[in-house]
């Protein structure tokens, strides 16, 4: 009994010393060092891009750069035990775009105002600094900008006698007399809500809007509810996906099915980067166990998702920012590190690689084919998830999800909203 | 009757064909080009087989140190769980003392508790003692998860060995450790078999903890190496081929140590003990 | 002379399991101490991701406690789990017993070869195994609508087997009892060794059928290990978390195909509400005791004799 009493108030001790070592309030004191780390998000970032940096890295500074890639899936349980952990924060992080409000929030970041004209200032993607910004001060800024476009097979559509549509309406049409046995006129799934929101954007509605200093989810607003009730037509209509699924390798549907010759879908919406999968299938001549797809032109075509009165619709934004870790002790060597990323040379080679630069000077290296183009023309009025300092707990509690999957299964979408809003509500505001 | 064993025997060779056939098709499509597996028809063999998934999944060199890793976690781990439990487990089942039933009760309890909203609390504690990216940390954490079901497991052994046969050997003239040693130890044989390998397993497959408390890449296991395989990029599809040799490399050590340690699971030991 | 020396030998022999429980505990408080107590402390307070960075974690006593028991969906998923749990593990447990005994009754080779397959299945890495059977039931390119579809009269051509929950959740207790089998099947294997061969001859010769024989002679002996295992398989299928997180990401994130293990996780890392993580961890700690209470009031019991 005594013995007992003795651990747990020994234990209870150890908990308080240790929760006091880990507050992090006031910013690391710089120390100067040289060496530091950047945690890049998935493989989006290319090889020779990552050895770019090492090397200028180098050549400035006289430090070692360190590159650790974390997978997406993980990347939360990560980021919070490690960016406040002075002893082992990266130095520097790139953040999806959706995460980085509540980071900045929370105070993850460094204040990073003072270099932020010299990264580029307003020639920098303001929806991306926005979302990177508290009570005026930069803290994370963009790193590239991604979009989603259509992909169609030009034969199915030439087929059908249908052309290229203008409109929204004219989209929704065209794909549901598409639809066939065993392919989906568009093919998207009943719970991918990041594609699907394309259709609230289009209407004018969004996912929440800011109610003087509170975050409301907005989901039962009309000009949502229209968006959504498209949305559930569309799904019903055209799509043969099943309700359950949400955004992820899109050109799987669109390239011909090696058992059956034939597409799954005549129409997909996927990012910009899926072209360098689309195409005819063919082993690689290099490495006969891979495929590689060479894009076709008499087959495949892109064009931007039309909105409501024509132009382009709003969709939603892929991409990243990045910031430097509060925590970090290596704050000038961190800084460094930035204005080499923001470098001309680096903008000019993320453009390169079809990711879109966050300074919008230097988007013309994308290029000119039909990829960049749609990409800028698609990227130019897209949208981003609200800036709510809850919003990555929104994401993470799936409720998007589960909500886009009741409606697309033919739910009553005004009582689903309601009930949505509610949940959301709970969360958004952190 | 004279026909059971020989039906019994058919029956076990048929369930184990049917048991270890997703096994049998992930070392199978480890040898398949991965544009083959992509197809919608499924391939049952290898033929033609290829080495290329596995050449492709140790050309870094990332795999032999994630080896070295999770074998010096693994090894550690096992080692110091089974002298723990089975001293814990001789303390219970042997002795009655005071607070015999709360440590056994607490044992119980605190493998109870999920595992998944812990990583916090044990990243900190883990970090403040430097102890991040190291086989110590790690293998501190492990063996605590793993001692209280290796003292269970244990426990029911030397339950279930009785007493008696102790006693008989100490009025032989054996002292008490003695006819431990002698009787007893070598019918817990397939216990400690069976708690080693589970403890085995555990570690080497280990993933949630291993994540956030081996953040350099120098450091992972293999789980995590096996993870980043599996994770598409976005800018390509995850190479299912790859994915498959990569399981089966990690799945190897296991099957080894298995059948190093097998002949001890079955045991005729039970005569030796009596007749002796 | 002799009086002191039984005296001492007395004394000796109650201090000497104090010093062979002190490697164990002390491995499990420097283990598991902290964070226990951290899950606890952290259970009564307002933690979020703020507090990760710096901020301080307001009190708030049983606030997290009395929100979750309001929560509807939190006890659809208990429900849920329990169900999954308990048929689960006793399915497990009835084909790993048959299993043992079919390894008991049978010749070495035989045996040598369902102990192996047994331990492959065993030895495969949890991701490697989700991967192949998420693979086996994938609606267009799996395996077992391949062969389902063969059976004449049977339509399971692109048949989602993780769209629904009832379905999804058979699939992940087909995939959790392939799992769990084999560490059963050895366990009471290595239990049914330690019956006597003697004593069973004796028997036999006695005129004892084999029913008899294994009701009256083996089940008792191994009823210390069936009790543990069906208790570590409730245990365990209470809590299970990789697999449906895996078949999740393969299907729906939908919390109607939650249960517990990934409830949690949805609260703490992909909410950020870890002080309501941690009250549920809580609530699934007091749910095993209960689960497990036939077992503890056992122990209780022997431990009166």
């Amino acid at each position: 009994m005594n013995r007992k009493f003795g651990v747990v108030a020994a234990a209870t001790a150890a908990l308080l010393v240790l929760g006091g070592c880990a507050s992090t309030d006031t910013p690391a004191a710089d120390e100067g060092g040289k060496d530091i780390t950047l945690w890049l998000m998935g493989g989006d970032t290319p090889d020779t891009l990552r050895d770019y940096l090492k090397t200028e890295y180098a050549e400035a500074t006289g430090g070692t750069l360190t590159i650790e890639q974390q997978d997406w899936a993980d990347a939360l349980s990560k980021l919070t035990t490690a960016l406040p952990d002075a002893e082992n924060t990266p130095d520097v992080v790139e953040i999806g775009n959706t995460w980085s409000p509540t980071f900045t929030n929370v105070g993850a970041f460094s204040d990073i105002s003072d270099i932020h004209d010299e990264l580029g200032g307003d020639k920098l993607l303001p929806s991306f600094v926005e979302v990177g910004k508290v009570d005026g001060a930069n803290y994370a800024e963009p790193y590239y900008f991604g979009s989603r476009y259509i992909f169609y097979r030009k034969d199915i559509w030439a087929a059908a006698g249908l052309s290229v549509p203008t409109t929204l309406e004219e989209f929704n049409e065209s794909v549901a007399t598409l639809k066939a046995a065993g392919q989906s006129g568009f093919y998207i799934g009943g719970e991918d809500w990041r594609n699907g929101v394309s259709w609230i954007f289009a209407n004018g509605g969004d996912l929440a809007k800011k109610d003087g200093d509170t975050w409301k989810s907005s989901l039962s607003d009309p000009k949502t509810i229209e968006g959504l009730e498209q949305l559930q037509s569309v799904f019903t209509d055209a799509s043969l996906a099943p309700v359950t699924e949400a955004d992820s390798t899109p050109w799987v549907n669109i390239n011909n099915n090696a058992a059956t010759g034939a597409p799954e879908a005549a129409t997909i919406i996927a990012p910009g980067w899926a072209h360098w999968s689309i195409g005819d299938l063919a082993p690689d001549p290099k490495d006969a166990t891979k495929t590689v797809a060479t894009w076709n032109d008499d087959v495949f075509g892109v064009f931007v998702l039309p909105g409501v009165d024509g132009g382009a619709a709003p969709v939603f934004a892929g991409g990243s920012n990045i910031a430097i870790s509060a925590a970090s002790k290596n704050q000038s060597a961190s800084k460094e590190l930035l204005k080499i990323i923001f470098s001309k040379e680096y903008q000019t080679m993320l453009g390169e690689n079809g990711l879109g630069p966050a300074n919008l000077d230097y988007a013309s290296a994308l290029g000119d084919d039909q990829f960049a183009t749609a990409l800028i023309a698609s990227a130019a009025d897209s949208k981003l998830t609200p800036a709510a300092q809850g919003w990555a707990a929104v994401e993470g509690s799936g409720l998007l999800e589960e909500f886009f999957g009741k409606v697309n299964g033919g739910g009553d979408i005004e009582a689903l909203a309601a009930e949505y809003d509610a949940k959301i509500d709970e969360l958004i505001n952190g | 009757m004279r026909f059971r064993k020989p039906l019994l025997s058919a029956l076990a060779i048929v369930i184990a064909l049917v048991w270890v056939f997703p096994v049998y098709w992930m070392v199978s499509s480890s040898f398949i080009p991965t544009i083959q597996l992509q197809s919608f028809i499924p391939t049952f063999f290898p033929a033609p087989a290829t080495v290329s998934n596995y050449v492709g999944t140790v050309a870094d060199g990332s795999f032999f140190t994630a080896l070295g890793m999770s074998l010096a976690i693994t090894l550690t781990v096992v080692f110091f769980c089974l002298i723990f439990a089975f001293l814990a487990s001789v303390a219970i089942s042997r002795f009655r003392f005071r607070g015999r039933t709360s440590f056994v009760i607490a044992v119980l309890v605190v493998q109870m508790l999920p595992a998944e909203g812990l990583f916090i609390a044990q990243y900190k504690m883990v970090s403040s003692v430097g102890l991040l990216d190291s086989v110590i940390g790690v293998s501190i954490i492990y063996i605590a998860s793993v001692v209280p079901f290796t003292i269970w497991m244990l426990r029911g052994f030397v339950a279930g060995v009785p007493a008696d046969l102790e006693e008989a050997a100490m009025v032989d003239g054996l002292s008490r450790f003695g006819a431990f040693m002698r009787i007893t130890f070598p019918l817990l044989a397939p216990g400690l078999v069976a708690s080693g390998v589970y403890a085995f397993l555990q570690a080497w497959n280990e993933f949630t903890v291993a994540l956030v408390l081996l953040p350099s890449e120098s450091a992972h296991t293999l789980p995590l190496w096996l993870r980043g395989f599996v994770q598409a990029s976005a800018t390509k599809e995850t190479d299912w081929g790859q994915v498959m040799a990569a399981s089966t490399l990690v799945a190897v050590p296991v099957i080894i140590f298995f059948l190093i340690v097998q002949g001890r699971l079955t045991s005729g030991l039970v005569s030796g003990a009596v007749k002796g | 002379m002799s009086a002191i020396t039984s005296e001492t030998a007395r004394r000796r022999k109650v201090r000497a399991p104090y010093f062979l429980l002190i490697p164990a505990i002390a491995i499990l408080l420097l283990g598991m101490g902290y964070p226990v107590v951290w899950q606890i402390v952290t259970s009564l307070q307002q933690y979020g991701l703020a507090q990760q960075f710096g901020k301080p974690a307001p009190f708030v006593g049983i606030d997290n406690y009395v929100e979750l028991a309001g929560n509807a969906d939190l006890w659809w998923v208990v429900l849920r789990s329990l169900l999954f749990c308990v048929v689960t593990a006793f399915l497990t447990l009835a084909i790993g017993s048959l299993l043992a005994l079919l390894m008991a009754a049978v010749n070495k080779a035989a045996r040598l070869i369902l102990q192996i397959g047994l331990l492959l299945a065993w030895a495969m890495p949890v991701v490697a195994a989700m991967t192949v059977w998420i693979w086996l039931f994938d609606r267009r390119r799996g395996v077992v609508n391949y062969l389902l579809d063969m059976i004449p009269g049977v339509e399971m051509n692109r048949f989602d087997w993780l769209a629904q929950p009832s379905t999804f959740f058979i699939v992940a207790s087909i995939i959790v009892i392939w799992m769990s089998v084999p560490f059963v099947a050895f366990s009471i294997y290595a239990g049914l060794t330690q019956v006597s061969d003697e004593v069973l001859e004796a028997a036999q010769l006695d005129g004892a059928t084999g029913w008899q024989r294994f009701w009256f002679i083996i089940a008792p002996m191994i009823r210390p290990v069936i009790a543990i295992v069906l208790l570590l398989q409730l245990i365990w299928d209470l809590r299970v978390f990789t697999q449906i997180t895996m078949l999740k990401d393969a299907g729906s994130k939908s919390g109607d195909f939650d249960l517990l293990g990934t409830y949690i996780y949805k609260l703490g890392t992909s909410s950020q509400d870890f002080g309501m993580a941690s009250a549920v961890s809580i609530l699934v700690l007091a749910l095993t005791i209960a689960l497990s209470w036939f077992y503890i009031r056992s122990l209780l019991k022997e431990d009166a004799q």
